[in-house]
């Protein structure tokens, strides 16, 4: 079950009901934990019992950590544990693939195949499970003494499935006191869910049918058709990831919990580093503090600074996915973030290139990325960049009604940065966007319950 | 826990500025109410979709229930009588001037009779569709057709446990009663439900099917990259008149080189179209209205022998249960064979046969004059 169903609204109109009436009692994060267990049961009966196995396992290690004088080898036994859960589901095929294709390689070939399902919302769930044991063994929190809250956390619904990817650190606490839910709480949630919605459902999934008529098909497409969808394709995946984050921090509001912001603005960044700071921001945090930070981060010298983010660049691609097509989407991104902080590093570019130049840079940089994002192969990928920079004119064939919604999206953001943002703040201006909003997904939009490109990771 | 605390945490509210209070919450969702309650108003004002004693609702838009709400409320409005029933009310295989509803309004010399036929509309599907849309269907006289084709095999009558595709199966039940061959996720059946209440779903799927080629507005737009979806709204309605599909056929079916029919006929006891045909017949009766059942043509010069008897039985138990409720009908006699464009449609020259056989029926002039008299005093 998804945000943009009439299922999960069913769901929400029985579980919330009760949440406001338990949440002040014992019964509040025991409600909390079942309605999670019960959302996620939905998608794959199967997937709940993971869920509590991960819950389970670290509880028990942190507890094992708690009571005893070295605590490393419960750390390592957590990781070991997290990872490997990850790597089963999640790489287990990547990993019998390319051991086939090496010794296809060496002449000797046979046939293995590693047919694990892949939950969804694993690397989630587990990255946050992650940053309990973790933050316990760094002593910077403590221990959480009951179960039913930690479980609560693992599994907090809104967050299950595609993040953003809280701290215990921010959540525990939250889920330890009843949450006092206010009129600005629900009025802000209500906000929150229909921009987010409005993302998802009429723009995200509009852009989508583009994208997936070029993208299924890139030989029968030329230039301008594979640039445009590339283009279109970077809008849509951050209007259904941010849409999907804005749906779950706007239902955390209205259960009384803050999440964390996901998504600023992203594509008006000047350079890879402040991209970063403001895509998937739970994520970059959590390999920023958990990855490139132990691995030495910029204090070892330029060398290894640049080296450091490389590899986190590229670990970050594998998150998302088991397959080389990330792996390379991670090495551009190390690439152009190495490309635009070595910029940044000079006066010329810092004081006199303009903004939008330095925003269209780094944006072209996130498009060419993408293309390995989205492509269906390795091989796809080169032949759509081929193809994009053959320059062979043909009709691309994409409705300038996309465009004129990414024109219009792309200006409010960038009003949004500049002295003129008051016009937007202004409560005829607020009030008129979401009663547009509300009647375009009445109206215009498609049908309810597409996928969200997230759901695979 | 005991009492609310405040959130120990806060983070930004987000990337955008489109945060509003309860009270402007309030403003916007009246707003946008506002404008989904003008603009199928203003949009129904400016439409015409056609009037005159030929009228049906266009053959592109049968999926288009907003079409029959509007068609049976001004109907009704007009003192009509209105005909209800599937593609045989409607005239499948014939134009709009040659339908039973036309040959009616002929002999009447008057506009008193309405066509109101879906095609595809099957008694599951039509109980669905006067219970859903066809509120305005209130204290007038209505003849419903009633076409034993639907129970002619377990698959008409929708009870095979294979899942096949089966016409409005948005009008069907989606979750109690079950029907075996209707395979759909729960989402798809909860969008379905609130489709049905949400007040504006069948305006949002008229304009699709009435300027959009039935494709919501983002699909369209791909399949027509160039063309501006506002521009849409200056085309007209899709005619009546326009062809049916298949196109009208002028042979009778002897000429077809179609087979004889060996229907296995399902018993009406246990019949879900025969039911949900009660149903509708009785939601009507509730509603105020003045019922009256066309009771068959069928083709039986089409059946097997061992189908026509079978045939025939369902057709007295039918007959026996309309008089033990009193409704009043038509027990059709059979039609000359050559009058049939296949198994249940008849051509132009069966329907004028066949108002020839309802106006020479007492119980009909005696409903027809009555209602006409009564829907023409509202």
């Amino acid at each position: 079950m998804t945000f943009n169903t009439w299922t999960f609204a069913l769901f929400f109109a029985v579980f919330y009901p009760i949440h406001l009436a338990v949440r002040r009692t014992r019964l509040g994060v025991p409600w909390l934990l079942a309605a999670s267990y019960f959302f996620y049961g939905w998608l794959d009966p199967r997937y709940p019992l993971l869920v509590a196995y991960a819950t389970v396992v670290d509880y028990l290690l942190v507890l094992g950590m708690s009571r005893s004088r070295r605590k490393g080898p419960w750390l390592v036994l957590s990781i070991v544990n997290d990872l490997g859960l990850l790597s089963y589901f999640k790489y287990s095929a990547f990993v019998v693939d390319n051991f086939v294709w090496i010794a296809g390689l060496c002449g000797f070939t046979f046939e293995a195949r590693a047919g694990a399902m892949l939950p969804v919302g694993i690397s989630f769930f587990v990255f946050r499970s992650l940053t309990y044991t973790i933050d316990c063994y760094r002593g910077t929190l403590p221990r959480e003494k009951n179960v039913l809250t930690y479980a609560a956390f693992v599994a907090f619904f809104p967050e299950l499935l595609m993040g953003p990817i809280d701290r215990a650190a921010a959540l525990l606490p939250q889920l330890r006191r009843a949450p006092a839910i206010t009129g600005r709480d629900v009025a802000d949630g209500l906000s929150l869910f229909v921009v987010g919605l409005f993302k998802k459902v009429a723009l995200a999934d509009y852009l989508a049918l583009y994208v997936k008529k070029v993208y299924d098909a890139p030989a029968e497409y030329q230039s301008p058709a594979l640039a445009l969808a590339t283009f279109v394709f970077a809008w849509q995946i951050y209007f259904d990831f941010s849409g999907y984050s804005d749906m779950a921090r706007g239902i955390g509001r209205l259960l009384g919990y803050r999440l964390a912001l996901n998504f600023d603005n992203p594509y008006l960044a000047t350079g890879l580093g402040d991209f970063w700071r403001r895509w998937h921001i739970t994520l970059s945090n959590w390999f920023k503090d958990y990855v490139y930070i132990p691995l030495g981060g910029n204090r070892r010298g330029t060398a290894l600074t640049y080296a450091n983010m490389a590899a986190t660049m590229v670990i970050s691609g594998l998150w998302h996915g088991a397959v080389w097509t990330f792996v390379i989407w991670g090495g551009v991104h190390a690439a152009g973030r190495t490309l635009t902080r070595a910029l940044e590093q000079t006066g010329f570019y810092r004081e006199r290139v303009p903004k939008i130049a330095k925003q269209l840079l780094t944006f072209a940089i996130v498009c060419f990325a993408w293309i390995f994002f989205k492509a269906a192969s390795v091989d796809d990928a080169f032949l759509i960049v081929g193809r994009i920079f053959a320059c062979q004119w043909a009709d691309p064939g994409c409705p300038p009604l996309m465009l004129v919604l990414i024109a219009c999206v792309w200006a409010y953001q960038y009003v949004r940065e500049t002295r003129f943002r008051a016009l937007l703040a202004l409560a005829p201006v607020r009030i008129a966007l979401m009663a547009g909003m509300l009647v375009w997904l009445a109206v215009v939009a498609g049908s309810s319950g597409q996928g969200f490109v997230y759901e695979q990771f | 826990m005991s009492s609310s605390e405040p959130c120990p945490v806060e983070t930004p509210f987000g990337s955008n500025d489109v945060r509003l209070s309860l009270a402007q919450w309030a403003v916007a969702v009246l707003l946008a109410a506002l404008v989904l309650v003008v603009a199928p108003r203003l949009l129904e004002r400016r439409e015409d979709p056609g009037s005159g004693p030929d009228f049906r609702i266009p053959y592109s838009l049968g999926n288009d229930y907003w079409m029959f709400e509007r068609t049976s409320r001004r109907a009704c409005a007009d003192g009509k009588i209105l005909l209800v029933g599937d593609s045989v009310v409607w005239g499948h295989y014939v134009g709009s001037a040659q339908t039973l509803s036309h040959y009616l309004n002929a002999s009447a010399g008057a506009e008193r009779f309405a066509n109101c036929g879906v095609d595809g509309s099957h008694p599951v599907a039509l109980a669905g569709l006067l219970d859903r849309y066809g509120g305005a269907i209130a204290g007038a006289g209505v003849i419903v057709h009633l076409n034993l084709l639907w129970m002619s095999s377990e698959r008409h009558d929708l009870r095979t446990k294979k899942e096949f595709a089966f016409n409005h199966p948005d009008l069907v039940p989606q979750f109690f009663p079950e029907i075996p061959c209707f395979r759909r996720s729960f989402q798809g059946r909860l969008d379905t439900v609130v489709g049905r209440y949400v007040p504006f779903g069948a305006w949002a799927k008229h304009v699709r099917y009435a300027y959009f080629e039935g494709s919501d507005i983002p699909a369209w737009t791909l399949a027509h990259p160039y063309e501006c979806p506002a521009a849409r709204f200056a085309r007209a309605l899709p005619s009546p008149d326009e062809p049916p599909s298949p196109p009208p056929v002028a042979k009778p079916w002897t000429e077809q080189q179609l087979a004889k029919f060996d229907a296995q006929w399902v018993d009406l006891e246990s019949s879900l179209q025969w039911r949900f045909f009660r149903e509708a017949l009785e939601s009507l009766r509730r509603k105020g209205n003045r019922v009256f059942v066309v009771l068959g043509p069928f083709n039986e010069h089409m059946l097997t022998a061992a189908s026509l008897e079978a045939y025939a039985g369902s057709k007295a138990a039918a007959a026996a249960w309309l008089d033990a409720t009193g409704i009043p009908y038509v027990n059709c006699t059979v039609l000359p064979s050559e009058l049939f464009a296949d198994a249940s449609h008849p051509l132009a020259e069966g329907y004028a046969s066949l108002a020839r056989q309802l106006l020479g029926d007492e119980r009909f002039r005696d409903f027809s004059g009555a209602a006409g008299a009564e829907g023409g005093k509202q």
